[in-house]
């Protein structure tokens, strides 16, 4: 193989990863509720190609979707051909490989620590050996730490959101300006793709989200690191790039150096991101490689190739994957350990409820929920009033960055059911309409030193007028209300039914206080908690109230 | 304004009517005397609508009779004129639900605009549920852009606080393009609301502001700051079909009646009248019917104003 075919290919794989990145971002964009639509299926592709959370997610939960076995295919192609996932489509890897080349531009001579395998890359196996062992017990805290799903959920919550704050901001301030001539206006021009981007691309108006700092400063973290080597996450921690390392043990596509060509110059390890080889031109690893062909373009001697390897003929002997098997047990050890600190607490336990956790309609219970959730942000992103946002600790620690609702922010929809249909591990079931409508996410209750009517006898029930449910679940009652000057009048009073309350949060949204409102949502009555249950609720037919 | 005698009025109107195939039965109403009514109403005498297109048809016609006996929107639409229909798309619900505006009320005003001149048309409203939602499932954003009426979006950074002058409502966030259209054509569907005991032509105004949650505090005396700063002139009281309970957001059909009624006039208090006796209510019950009539804004004794009524079928 000599050097213009390695440029070609190398060409080709930049192209290849610049064309799944510009898809990952259209993914993310599509993801976006449109009136009368039911979310497609393949919105969340990449995480049905994904073997991490396919595997962690059967482990964890036992169960899984059928379109996550998707994944096997890239199990397949992986054993054939190596990591070139990590190489060629890893959008998060895309993003690392433009960040190496910023943060840490490219010295030609060759550097051995930066350009060669290093025991440091067993870390990733560790990691992931880690995880896995924590699935096994029903931890699923691995998927947090999935590339695909950091990507997602970093441009989800922190990047888009800074993008859109700055596009309504910045219209804004045309339109506030109102610069123009005659009957010309300026904001007549930058309203064309304002509108657009409004009704095409941003969910809803303003949409932020809580948390978004930790999200963004892990996501800045991770690509900062390619200033300490390039591809740092991919090299030395990806527990999806370990996973991938594992299938590549032996792929049939492998390197190899004509020996008798090769001057052991050094500069297939100067180009190489991965430090794949632990010498220059000699001792491959072919779970470290990510099939990117940059050494076979660097190769002024066109003495580097890969060539296909069949299973039965003769050996070409590669580097082993490396790991010590005590630090592997160790990491096993520690990962089961990890899920016994994190689910130490009250609430993992079972013996408390966090009033605040309330949990988008279908979400199973918690446990059930946490085995299940990747933490990718597709619900959030697709909840129409943005009331969906990441837990920092409202879940504990195991439940960072899973999705729970904040009626102050935005509250359920009554007509959608769209989170359970994104969700790519079911960890939020897909319901039905009415089906939705029959689940409870939690029970509203006024503050009656708060609520208008009650504090202060001064009329409101806005929470009244919104209610969704169309029996209203909250209904009012007209008293006397006696003010400071012994003159009685009488005001409507707004009481919630718990037999007909979905816990939906619109109440609480519309409240008029801005800060505590005056009705509030707990979790408590949640339909996927047969413990969480202070008022027994039942069936039109069987209720024993009038 | 096109000036045209009841007698003109009378033959244009039944030649054109007998071009449709209806035919109409006008009743003056106490106070009729030369010149366009103030307030018609129709109401369908024809046989029950049964199938969807019934219904639609019958909405249809009953919208231009109302108008037609007003004198026609040329009497309130000048040429290229920029007009504002402003519908109650309130709530994720649909047509047969009765929370917003029938749809096809909409679309056969926004079409009549345009015949009487208009130059642009756009419909809006601020929406209680999520604008995009409301606007699909309502119907009135798709039927509204098949006859060229721009549908608009509010966007909540764009309101601007207005100095509206009331005497509970100072100032008050106003979205700017609608002040700014040469028309406001306020459509509301008539439903019950347990606060405001009905909700009609002056509620439907809050739609064209922001920060509207404090107006429930004092409801009649909000919308009456509210209406005297927009200054009516002509609004469409839609009882195609109407919401009576579990209002105003609805969602059961068995609240939902068909009274196949609608009401057009310059008087935003005798329609809101008429609107709460449909509802099955006295004028009286209702706070801003009667704070509007105390203010000055109209009566809600709307017999005596110059009134026609139309049977049709």
């Amino acid at each position: 193989m000599n050097a213009r075919r390695g440029g070609l290919g190398a060409a080709l794989r930049r192209v290849c990863q610049a064309v799944f990145l510009l898809v990952f971002v259209l993914l993310v964009l599509w993801t976006r509720p449109v009136p009368g639509q039911a979310p497609a299926g393949w919105l969340s592709a990449f995480f049905l190609a994904d073997p991490l959370i396919l595997l962690l997610t059967w482990l964890a939960a036992h169960s899984v979707p059928w379109a996550a076995l998707w994944a096997l295919g890239t199990v397949g192609f992986t054993l054939v051909l190596g990591r070139v996932f990590c190489g060629w489509v890893c959008p998060f890897g895309t993003v690392h490989a433009i960040a190496g080349r910023a943060l840490a531009p490219r010295r030609r001579k060759p550097d051995p620590a930066r350009d060669h395998w290093s025991p440091w890359h067993r870390v990733k196996y560790y990691v992931l050996a880690g995880l896995v062992a924590m699935a096994i017990f029903g931890g699923h805290w691995g998927t947090l730490l999935d590339p695909l799903v950091l990507l997602y959920r970093s441009t989800t919550a922190a990047l888009l959101p800074a993008a859109q704050w700055a596009v309504e901001q910045g219209s804004k301030a045309v339109f506030d300006a109102d610069l123009g001539a005659g009957r010309f206006r300026l904001h007549h021009l930058t309203d064309v793709p304002y509108q657009f981007l409004r009704d095409h691309v941003f969910v809803g108006p303003r949409q932020a989200f809580l948390g978004a700092w930790l999200i963004l400063a892990v996501f800045a973290l991770l690509v900062a690191l390619n200033r300490i080597r390039p591809r740092f996450w991919c090299r030395y921690l990806c527990p999806l790039g370990a996973l991938l390392g594992v299938l590549a043990w032996r792929p049939l596509l492998r390197r190899h150096t004509r020996q008798e060509d090769c001057n052991q110059c050094g500069l297939c390890g100067v180009d190489c991101r991965a430090g794949a080889s632990g010498a220059p031109g000699q001792k491959w690893h072919p779970s470290e490689c990510f099939g990117c062909l940059n050494c076979t373009s660097a190769c002024p001697r066109g003495s580097l190739g890969f060539v296909w390897h069949w299973p039965f003929g003769p050996q070409t002997p590669v580097e082993p994957v490396g790991v010590s098997r005590r630090a592997l047990l160790a990491a096993a050890a520690g990962g089961v350990a990890g899920l016994a600190f994190l689910r130490a607490t009250p609430q993992a336990r079972g013996t408390t409820f966090n009033p605040l956790l309330i949990r988008p309609p279908g979400a199973r219970s918690e446990l059930e929920f946490l085995a299940r959730c990747t933490g990718c942000g597709m619900c959030i992103k697709m909840c129409p009033t943005g009331g969906l946002q990441p837990a920092l600790f409202e879940a504990g620690l195991e439940g960072i960055w899973t999705p729970h609702l904040v009626p102050r922010i935005g509250y359920c929809d009554h007509m959608c059911n769209r989170c359970g249909q994104v969700c790519p591990t079911q960890a939020i079931e897909p319901l039905s309409i009415e089906e939705k409508h029959a689940r409870r996410i939690g029970l509203a209750a006024f503050d009656t030193t708060r609520c208008l009517p009650y504090a202060y006898g001064i009329n409101c029930i806005v929470c009244e007028e919104h209610c969704p449910v169309p029996e209203k679940a909250i209904y009012t009652v007209e008293v006397e209300f006696k003010g400071r000057d012994g003159q009685t009048h009488m005001v409507l009073q707004p009481r919630v039914d718990p037999q007909k309350c979905t816990g939906c949060g619109v109440c609480e949204h519309v409240c008029p206080y801005q800060d505590r409102p005056g009705v509030r949502v707990t979790s408590a009555n949640e339909s996927r908690h047969p413990d969480n249950q202070p008022i027994p609720v039942f069936s039109a037919e069987e209720s024993p109230y009038p | 304004m096109q000036k045209q005698s009841r007698r003109e009025f009378l033959v244009r109107s039944a030649a054109g009517v007998t071009a449709l195939g209806l035919s109409p039965v006008w009743t003056p109403g106490a106070q009729a005397g030369e010149g366009p009514a103030d307030m018609t109403i129709a109401k369908w005498a024809g046989p029950k609508p049964t199938s969807a297109q019934e219904i639609q048809q019958a909405a249809v016609k009953l919208t231009e009779q109302a108008i037609a006996g007003l004198g026609g929107l040329k009497r309130f639409v000048g040429q290229g004129a920029v007009v504002w229909v402003k519908p109650n798309i309130g709530w994720d619900r649909t047509p047969e639900q009765a929370a917003n505006t029938n749809p096809d009320v909409v679309a056969t005003l926004v079409r009549m605009c345009f015949e009487a001149g208009a130059k642009r048309v756009k419909v809006g409203d601020h929406p209680c549920d999520k604008a995009p939602a409301t606007y699909k499932s309502s119907g009135i954003a798709d039927a509204v852009r098949a006859l060229g009426a721009e549908v608009v979006m509010l966007d909540p950074t764009r309101f601007r606080e207005t100095r509206i002058g009331g005497e509970r409502v100072k100032t008050i966030p106003v979205y700017p393009e609608i002040l700014e259209c040469d028309l406001l054509i306020n459509v509301p569907v008539a439903k019950h609301h347990v606060l405001a005991r009905a909700t009609l032509c002056m509620k439907n105004y809050m739609g064209v502001i922001d920060k509207r949650n404090t107006f429930h505090q004092a409801i009649a005396e909000s919308l009456v700051d509210l209406t005297r700063f927009l200054k009516p002139r002509l609004c469409v009281l839609d009882a195609v079909r109407i919401l009576k309970a579990h209002g105003p957001k609805g969602g059961r059909l068995e609240d939902v009646e068909m009274p196949l009624a609608i009401a057009a006039g310059t008087d935003i208090v005798a329609l809101d009248a008429w609107g709460a006796e449909v509802l099955g209510r006295s004028p009286n019950e209702i706070p801003s019917v009667v704070a509007g009539e105390k203010a000055g804004l109209g009566t809600a004794k709307y017999r005596s104003l110059k009134l026609q009524e139309a049977a049709v079928s």
